[in-house]
């Protein structure tokens, strides 16, 4: 299935991009953060992180559908 | 406040707010937690709207790195080598008379929120670390006061209004005309604080300060609402945005609540406020050091990223078994050793306070 993925904060600093469609075949967020995270090299695990689908707050373990728009982001700190 | 309102004609204008709203404004006490960038600018932008009592509560003296962003300070404020917290309250006597605005010059932590908190009707976050946020995101969810959560750092932010659930289910946002507002907490959305030493901080990477402008800003949005009950206009969303880089997303974050099983706001345990977790602080006899510990179990620290975030500071040496880097805060010189479980000894200050601050600003929590 075709996804369009964002990365904010630190995602996009190491993943070097605001955003990337790519073609997939994980089928949650979780196995997309993972097959990602090996190729862009991420530094963050799940537990460190929160993924949003279609802007809402999703979980691991949602099922991706075709033409989802996936966003990866951390906390953030400082103020 | 007197009962002239005429100062707060074209805030008076706005439909949701009115009379009545600026009233209730005047009779209302905001907490704002750390008067760095953020809370010095919200602190600013409450005093002009007329919120009747301020207290604000900092640990930290005025530095001249401040000035870029922390827009209520000045270069005599530097020179006289104040307290944040004071130095606010004295702009803000001049900003707005009619107002009281309480200074307290401490470092906040489990065994005096409930005292520095006390009459609170909204926390603004103006805080630099993560540990302290979920304190305060305790302290609001069992007190049922509502928490304006914002953070930044680099080009990026982000900003939340938690309406805690309570125990009791009766606070105003839980029975309000258009159904039960209460939303997420802070735990909700990112259920475990960031590991020490895993974030960036403003002192390590950087802020850009049209960041801070804006976040601080819909904090304040956020709470004017509040404070006029206003709550069904409270949003519902996470703001997150990137102003170098272009982006702003609102996220819809309701159904954490329902779908999630909250340490804090459906559990009731408030590990934080009751300091089962977070950090704490010996002052070393004899050794103007002081040692910070965590009692969480954290993943290992990667000391080379930190010793990389700390050579811009001054001298670092770093081995897989402990980080030590001389860095100069406030004017003055202090030597800090990390080690890889988060543990850290700042060499130079016998002051827990002074300790902490150190940690949040070179190592992160």
């Amino acid at each position: 299935m075709n996804i369009s993925v964002q990365y904010f904060a630190v995602f996009r600093e190491q993943a070097g991009r605001d955003t990337e469609d790519l073609t997939t075949s994980a089928a949650t967020a979780g196995e997309l953060f993972a097959e990602i995270s090996t190729r862009h090299g991420f530094a963050d695990s799940v537990e460190r992180c929160k993924v949003a689908i279609n802007d809402e707050l999703a979980s691991w373990t949602t099922s991706l559908s075709d033409g989802d728009v996936v966003l990866f982001f951390p906390p953030v700190a400082g103020g | 406040m007197s009962d002239d309102l005429s100062r707060y004609h074209r805030q008076t204008l706005l439909p949701g707010i009115g009379e009545s709203g600026q009233r209730r404004l005047d009779e209302s006490c905001a907490v704002i937690l750390g008067c760095g960038a953020l809370g010095s600018l919200a602190a600013d932008l409450l005093a002009r709207a007329g919120v009747g009592h301020l207290k604000i509560v900092d640990r930290d003296f005025v530095e001249l790195t401040n000035l870029q962003r922390q827009l209520l300070f000045d270069e005599r404020d530097v020179a006289d080598a104040i307290p944040k917290a004071e130095a606010a309250r004295r702009r803000l006597s001049r900003i707005n008379s009619s107002i009281r605005v309480t200074a307290i010059v401490d470092d906040l932590n489990h065994t005096n929120i409930e005292r520095h908190a006390e009459g609170a009707d909204v926390l603004i976050d103006g805080l630099d670390n993560f540990e302290t946020r979920y304190l305060a995101n305790d302290f609001a969810v069992s007190r049922g006061v509502p928490y304006v959560y914002g953070g930044a750092v680099g080009t990026v932010g982000a900003s939340y209004a938690v309406l805690p659930h309570t125990a009791g289910g009766d606070m105003p946002w839980e029975s309000a005309a258009h159904g039960n507002l209460a939303s997420p907490c802070l735990r909700c959305l990112f259920e475990e604080a960031p590991p020490p030493g895993s974030m960036p901080t403003c002192d390590t990477a950087g802020v850009l300060s049209p960041v801070i402008t804006t976040i601080a800003s819909f904090e304040v949005a956020e709470a004017i609402k509040i404070l006029t009950r206003n709550y069904e206009n409270v949003s519902r969303s996470m703001l997150n945005i990137d102003l170098w880089n272009n982006t702003i997303s609102q996220l819809k974050v309701s159904r954490a609540y329902e779908d999630g099983n909250c340490p804090c706001c459906k559990q009731r345990r408030f590990d934080y406020l009751e300091g089962e977790l977070g950090s704490g602080a010996t002052t070393l006899c004899g050794r103007d050091a002081v040692q910070l510990t965590h009692r969480q179990d954290a993943p290992n620290l990667d000391l080379g990223a930190i010793a990389a975030q700390l050579r811009s500071h001054g001298d670092v040496v770093s081995s897989r078994h402990m980080l030590r880097a001389a860095i100069t805060d406030n004017g003055k010189p202090y030597s800090l050793s990390v080690f890889p479980d988060g543990r850290a000894i700042v060499h130079g200050t016998a002051e827990a306070s002074v300790a902490r601050s150190i940690y949040a600003k070179f190592v992160g929590n």
